[in-house]
């Protein structure tokens, strides 16, 4: 099975460009999409999920148009919208299984022993009684996260999953994630570096609206094996250093910067070549968008 | 805080929604002042003082949603922008913060409030400029008359609106609490309503009426067309109460919420903290289990279902929804409680009864709840945001829509199941166990039922094309408001072109849901396919998914319009033009709508074209024979009656002219053979009739007489008619043959032109160019009206026969004596014969009766035979109908003259109509006046008995004495009617008991010359109902007080005996009455006969004060101060002051009151005289031999006083 994107672009009514001519093989097994705010995540996920309808392009799911076909892919889809409400006055249980139901488990017990492991995952059972209205903003996500998985979905996609979530919320997804079975195709938006480095055997980059880079994240790391380098500096010196090498990061501390820059060869100026990580992929290739410190 | 006034003034100066609400109150009021849309009567300005005062308080009840905008949204828009947290930053007071914001919101809600002024302003300008009302209908524009109400009755409520909604939004923090705040006031507006419907609550409701509405109807609701063009309203007494206690309450909220706010407080994040979640490092090991899914139909299906439930549980869970339930529930149950009384006596709960109660408050309720709830259920996913997951299900578009729409269908269902379950606990609770269940069913579930899933058509329909909540609501209740207007004051009224508008139905015990059964279906079905059509036509447009806009929501339905879903919407809509197609061809073509101006035009050509025949010679009746034919079951009625005519005038009469304008068509026979005729009339073709014009019925026939009718010459006839009633009419009324129960008051064509045909309205008149009417009858020395009789120019006394036939179940009933009954294959004959002559006036009725008999004895010895022709189950006050016939008949005969006839009868028919009338011998008696009324509380006033009686008298009244056809002359019927029937009704149950009955007819008086559009006549002269009947029994009963009732029994006996059964002119007008009353009227009482009936007379009687001092143990000395004026008033109802040396009346003491015997109230005078009293104020001083309670002036309310209520005082006993 794989999801292949093509040539998808969209431009809404205000004229923001959203999406710009973007292709994408997605094959089975966990896709991250990591991006900025702003990159155009959301509306490609929106437009697999069917809400809305690309301009130009195409989304094939093996021999399946996904827009011409919504139905189907309805039928086989899980999905964490980013911003997403509920009904306040209804129960997480009765929702669940609710959703369960459209989700096409139409057998009582088997949902009901769905729902019930399901909250259990993603520790809400004990408060599987209460009315959604009364939920925390970290309940809402997890039970956001329950309902996604709910059914037989071998389309999965989970837009900004972890946010709002704690560390250890974090690490009870990760697992969760991990033990859905194969031939599933799940699609993960973020802009946490980490969820992909944790996850993801495939990834793709994007950044205002366009696709920068997709494959595995070794690839990824392996292109920038011995390409990059970091060097502490005071914070009066960015302006200079930003002149003189391409910096894709910086991060505070202990007061000065933790600068990282990309280059062939050690640019000398006390810089030190380091392992790059999946962080250094991802500023190195949306540096060539925007610019890194605005970050 | 000056500085967050002028930052709150500038903000909403700077907000389109402030203009809006300015220019739509503006705007409202401009259009009704404009074309004269408001309660004034002819002869009130539209800009008169009260009617303006009337329209800005009317206008503040909508003011409760603006001021909960304007005055709830400034404090909550600082919680909702977070801008609160700011505010601890910077240097502000609580002080400035509060009362800036409030005063900054209260003045822009003032401002708005000038749109109501300036509105009514432009609108008499203009209205009177561009000739769209007659100018005459504008007085002098005094900006006292605009700026005394507003600040007086619009500033209170506003500031009471404003407090209200202010401390609701400091105390809950919560924007929706507004809205029950708003809907409670509302509920409490309402109640006062309901309870202002009794007289005994005025005082009450005056005072309780949060938005002054009903206080200030009851301050100003007797006062006469000159005084509500000449005066303020009076803000005195409750109204001041009134006023007082609601600006008081505004303070009292106003400090409390001031008292409360605190920053710290307010601005408080409010989000409850969830309970620390209680982590359990509990990992499941166990891996999801892969689950079988299925999306086949069956699937849909399900969804559906599941889908409905949990739109269901949605709106049942909402605190909104139950609130505004539970205040729909609350009237439910006090309409099904008390019902609507008469005399302020309820009837039995009957379901039939019942069933009509939910029409009054409920369904208000029932609207507001399908107005916001069907919108919110459409917006529900996506006003939760759920919809971003929701969307993404496999579930059809159509699913979704049908899935909202069965969830709201079943919260209608539950909306119209209520009436039953209250409806028949009212019932166990109240002890009467004779439930309707089919009634409840057919009421509810395919009468109410299919109205409010109309309704919910018609919103999700808007909901799906406007696709945005609040405009959505506007817009269903725009189109609701628009179709309410267009009804009311525009006079639009064919149902088939107002979405969900039927006929109108009531149930009746005898007949059933009966005629009104066909047309509910047919226009149900109609409307239901047209709704089915909306809603489908309409979801094409509906769209899921995000980043949707009006453009491609129209691209998307347009791509629609071929698949199944808009084929069936066709299917619908063709079905619904073709039901809808029926109803237009049995409406316009078969039963001849024509629209109101249209009906008004016609009386204007009648009057025009005919007007000229008023006075011709025509012969008159002197024998009928009936032989009518009527089909319960089929609503017709034919009858063929053979008339004996004779020229009585001195000329040769060559030409017949007869009309029945309610017939289907008539003939006149001569010989067998049918004559030619005429049909004078020409009207201009009814609109309606778009396909073609049908011929105009001739209702009005000019015959020319087979050979020339020269006085003295008599002239046989057979007069065919048929009364026959195809599909329904607009109305859906019809209501003389019925399938249990016909009752047709005329089943001949009379004689003639007739006047009370034509136009009344003088404003309408003048637009059809016609002279002013001012008086409908000539004056009481006409020489043509005293040789007429009042109730007919056809004939003078006739000899009469009826032969009727009915279906086999039922019972027919004509005037006169039964000779015969027998039955042909399926038909039942009853043939009457009246031995004495009568009036031209007789009824036949028809239904399946039971039948209670009783006699009485007349002074003679002879029996009179009593009937009572009822529905069985009926049977509730039998006893009191019989009892005032029997006290009638004796009691009449021996002090008014002999009875007639040997038998009286009364018949019930349904309660389409609440009245009873007299026919000779026969009564027909509404069901709904009486025959359920529950009489339990001895101190109800015995309306059956009374009314009874008041119809019995009719047989000395109206049919001994048949009144001439002069102006006043109708009181020779109906006053003395009303007058004997009260003395009987006074000899059964004490002069106490009477009380509440002249209290009721000094009401219905005071209030009829209120609402008098022409002039005011003096009674001799009385040209209305509220004259000849309520001033009438006040005024003869007043007269009796003082002359006693052998004064009063010797002038009625003498005037019966001058013209009971009198067959030849000059017959009675009231001057005849009046001269037999001056005989009786001793030289001193003079003044109050000439007061009473040649002039308008009022009262200004006050107790000021009374005290008492205890002289020894038994004795008191009572000190009353009072004040008396008598004024006169004109036609108009302008009062002087009337000049005179004093007048009799009561002056009365009372100890308490007590219960006698029979659990009756007694009132126990320990002094009560007339005393002669000369305007201005006295001390009276008196003793008594009991301790005294209250005292007064007039305290039985026996003259004529606008406030009766200050009559009486309490005595305070001093040591």
């Amino acid at each position: 099975m794989q999801l292949s994107i093509q040539n998808l672009s969209k431009t809404y009514s205000n004229g923001v460009k959203a999406l710009n001519d973007v292709s994408l093989n997605i094959p089975t097994g966990m896709f991250g999409l990591l991006g900025p705010n702003g990159a155009g995540k959301s509306t490609l996920m929106r437009t697999i999920a069917t809400l809305q309808d690309a301009d130009s392009g195409s989304i094939m799911l093996d021999e399946l148009n996904v827009m011409e076909n919504p139905q189907a892919i309805r039928e086989r889809l899980g999905y964490l919208p980013q911003d997403f409400g509920l009904y306040p006055k209804i129960s997480a249980e009765v929702m669940l299984d609710h959703i369960a139901q459209m989700k096409g488990v139409g057998n009582r017990a088997e949902r009901k022993e769905l729902v019930n492991s399901l909250l259990e995952k993603v520790n809400l059972y004990d408060h599987r009684k209460k009315a959604l209205g009364t939920y925390s903003g970290g309940m809402r996500q997890r039970f956001g996260i329950a309902q996604a998985l709910a059914g037989n979905p071998n389309l999965i996609i989970v837009d900004e999953p972890t946010a709002g979530l704690d560390p250890t919320e974090r690490n009870r997804f990760y697992n969760l994630l991990s033990e859905i079975g194969e031939n599933t195709i799940i699609i993960l938006s973020t802009h946490i570096v980490e969820d992909v480095s944790t996850l993801c055997s495939n990834m793709a980059i994007i950044c205002n609206g366009e696709v920068l880079m997709q494959g595995k994240p070794t690839d990824g790391l392996q292109l920038l094996q011995h390409n990059i380098f970091a060097k502490i500096i005071k914070k009066d010196e960015l302006e200079a250093h930003k002149l003189k090498y391409k910096v894709i990061s910086t991060k505070l501390k202990e007061g000065n910067l933790a600068l990282r820059v990309e280059a062939d060869s050690n640019p000398g100026n006390g810089f030190e070549q380091v392992e790059p990580n999946l962080e250094d992929v991802y500023f190195s290739h949306i540096s060539k968008k925007v610019d890194p410190i605005t970050l | 805080m000056l500085n967050i006034f002028i930052f709150e003034l500038r903000y909403r100066f700077s907000r389109p929604a402030t203009y809006m609400y300015f220019g739509i109150l503006l705007l409202v009021s401009l259009l009704l002042f404009a074309s004269g849309s408001t309660p004034a009567t002819e002869k009130v300005f539209h800009n008169a003082p009260i009617t303006i005062a009337n329209l800005m308080l009317v206008v503040s009840l909508f003011g409760i949603l603006i001021a909960s905008a304007v005055m709830g949204v400034p404090m909550y828009r600082d919680i909702e922008h977070k801008t609160g947290t700011f505010l601890f930053s910077l240097p502000i007071s609580k002080n400035a913060y509060f009362m800036g914001r409030f005063w900054g919101s209260f003045v822009t809600l003032l401002f708005i409030s000038l749109g109501v002024v300036i509105g009514i302003y432009l609108g008499t300008i203009i209205g009177a400029a561009t000739g769209w009302t007659p100018a005459e209908r504008y007085g002098p524009n005094l900006f006292m008359n605009y700026f005394h109400p507003w600040i007086t009755l619009v500033v209170p409520n506003l500031w009471f609106f404003s407090t209200l909604f202010f401390a609701l939004i400091i105390f809950t923090k919560n924007i929706k609490a507004i809205y029950s705040g708003g809907i409670i006031v509302f509920i409490i507006y309402l109640l006062t309503n309901f309870l202002s419907n009794d007289l005994d609550n005025k005082q009450l409701v005056q005072i309780l009426d949060p938005i002054g509405l009903n206080s200030f109807i009851i301050q100003v609701e007797y006062l006469t067309p000159f005084e509500q063009n000449s005066y303020r309203v009076d803000i005195s007494g409750n109204l001041l109460i009134n006023r007082i206690l609601w600006i008081s309450i505004g303070f009292f909220l106003f400090i409390a919420s001031y008292l409360r706010f605190s920053f710290k407080y307010f601005f408080q994040a409010t989000s409850k903290k969830p309970k620390a979640e209680t982590v359990e490092n509990f990992t499941s090991t166990t891996l999801l289990k892969k689950v079988s899914t299925s999306f086949s139909n069956i699937y849909q299906r399900r969804s559906l279902i599941t889908l409905s439930k949990l739109e269901i549980k949605n709106v049942l869970k909402d605190s909104y929804f139950r609130a505004i339930l539970l205040g729909g529930l609350v009237f439910l149950v006090i309409d099904f409680w008390i019902g609507s009384t008469i005399y302020s006596v309820p009837n039995q709960p009957s379901t039939s009864f019942l069933m009509q109660f939910k029409g009054y408050d409920y369904v208000v309720f029932v609207f507001i709840i399908l107005v916001f709830f069907g919108g919110e259920t459409l917006h529900r996913d996506k006003s939760s945001g759920y919809s971003s997951i929701s969307d993404t299900f496999p579930i059809k578009d159509g699913v979704v829509i049908a899935s909202k729409f069965l969830g709201m269908a079943t919260i209608c269902l539950l909306l119209a199941s209520l009436p039953i379950i209250v409806g028949l606990v009212v019932q166990t609770l109240k002890g009467y166990y004779n439930y309707d269940i089919g009634v409840y069913l057919v009421d509810s579930f395919l009468i109410s039922f299919p109205d409010y899933l109309q309704m919910l058509m018609l919103v999700f329909a808007v909901h799906l094309i406007v696709n945005n909540k609040f405009a959505g609501h506007a817009v269903s209740i725009g189109i609701w408001l628009v179709m309410i207007v267009l009804r009311d004051f525009a006079d639009f009224n064919f149902n088939l072109f107002f979405f969900s508008y039927k006929p109108g139905y009531l149930w009746s015990d005898l007949n059933g849901l009966g005629h009104f059964g066909a047309p509910l279906l047919w226009f149900n079905l109609y409307w239901t396919a047209f709704g089915v059509f909306l809603i489908l036509f309409f979801s094409l447009f509906y769209a899921r998914g995000s980043d949707i806009n009006f453009r491609k929501r129209l691209q998307q339905g347009k791509g629609r319009l071929k698949n199944s879903t808009a084929i069936l919407s066709y299917v619908l809509l063709f079905t619904s033009i073709a039901l809808g197609g029926y109803i237009f061809k049995t409406v316009v073509y078969t039963n001849g709508y024509i629209t109101s101006t249209e009906a008004e035009k016609r009386q204007a050509d009648y009057e025009k074209q005919l007007k000229k025949y008023e006075f011709i010679a025509q012969p008159k009746i002197v024998s009928v024979k009936v032989d009518a034919e009527i089909f319960p079951k089929k609503r017709d009625a034919f009858s063929k009656v053979l008339v004996e005519m004779v020229n009585k005038t001195t000329e040769p009469i060559d030409s017949l002219h007869l009309n029945f304008s309610g017939a289907t068509f008539f003939h006149a026979l001569y010989n067998k053979d049918t004559l030619d005729y005429r049909f004078p009339l020409s009207y201009d073709k009814p609109k309606f009739q778009i396909f073609g014009k049908k011929e105009e019925k001739p209702w009005y026939k000019i015959y020319a007489l087979p050979k020339t009718l020269m006085p003295g010459d008599t002239l046989e006839l057979e007069l065919h008619s048929a009364l026959t009633n195809q599909g329904f009419a607009n109305s859906g009324y019809s209501r003389e043959i019925v399938y249990n129960g016909t009752f047709i008051g005329q089943s001949m064509p009379s004689i003639g032109y007739s006047s009370g045909s034509e136009l009344s309205s003088d404003e309408k008149r003048k637009k059809y160019d016609l002279p002013e009417k001012i008086d409908d009858l000539p004056p009481h020395d006409d020489p043509y009206g005293m040789r007429t009789m009042l109730f007919n120019d056809d004939a003078d006394l006739v000899t009469f026969e009826a032969t009727v036939g009915t279906s086999s179940d039922q019972i027919a009933i004509a005037p006169g004596y039964l000779q015969k009954e027998w039955t042909e294959g399926d038909r039942r004959y009853f043939h009457y014969v009246q031995d004495s002559k009568i009036d031209l006036f007789y009824n036949l009725v028809s239904a399946d009766y039971a039948v209670y008999s009783d006699k009485a004895k007349v002074p003679n010895g002879s029996d009179v035979n009593i009937e009572i022709f009822h529905l069985a189950s009926h049977d509730y006050n039998l006893d009191r109908f019989s009892a005032a016939f029997k006290d009638g008949i004796e009691y009449f005969s021996t002090v008014y003259g002999p009875y007639q006839f040997r038998q009286m009868r009364l018949l019930e028919f349904p309660r389409y109509a609440n009245f009873a009338q007299s026919f000779p011998n026969t009564v027909p008696y509404s069901e709904g006046f009486g025959w359920i009324a529950d009489f339990s509380d001895p101190d109800d006033f015995d309306y059956a008995y009374f009314v009874t009686a008041h119809e019995l008298a009719h047989q000395w009244w109206g049919h001994q004495v048949v009144p001439n056809s002069t102006r006043g002359a109708n009181l020779i019927s109906e006053s003395l009617a009303e007058y004997t029937a009260l003395i009987l009704s006074e000899r059964k149950y004490g002069k106490a008991n009477m009380k509440s009955f002249l209290e009721d007819e000094l009401d219905g008086y005071l209030r009829g010359r209120a609402f008098e559009s022409k002039k005011e006549n003096v009674f001799i002269d009385c040209n209305r109902s509220y004259q000849w009947y309520r001033k009438g029994s006040l005024i003869l009963y007043g007269l009796r007080d003082f002359i006693g009732d052998s004064s009063m029994n010797k002038a009625i006996r003498g005037f019966r005996d001058e013209f009971a059964h009198k067959e030849t002119p000059p017959f009675a007008g009231s001057h005849d009455l009046y001269r037999h009353f001056e005989l009786v009227t001793p030289d001193s009482l003079k003044y109050y006969l000439e007061d009473t009936w040649k002039k308008i007379t009022l009262y200004e009687n006050r107790a000021i004060t009374a005290s008492a001092k205890k002289l020894n143990d038994n004795l008191y000395e009572v000190t009353l101060n009072i004040s008396s004026q008598k004024l006169y008033a004109d036609s108009t109802g302008q009062e002087s002051p009337a000049d005179y040396d004093g007048d009799y009346m009561d002056i009365g003491i009372f100890a308490a009151q007590d219960k006698d015997e029979q659990g009756r109230t007694r009132t126990n005078p320990l002094y009560l005289e007339k005393h002669k009293i000369q305007p201005g104020e006295h001390t009276i001083t008196l003793t008594v031999k009991q301790e005294p309670i209250t005292a007064g002036i007039d305290p039985l309310n026996k003259l004529i006083d606008r406030r009766k209520d200050d009559n009486t005082v309490d005595v305070e006993i001093i040591d």
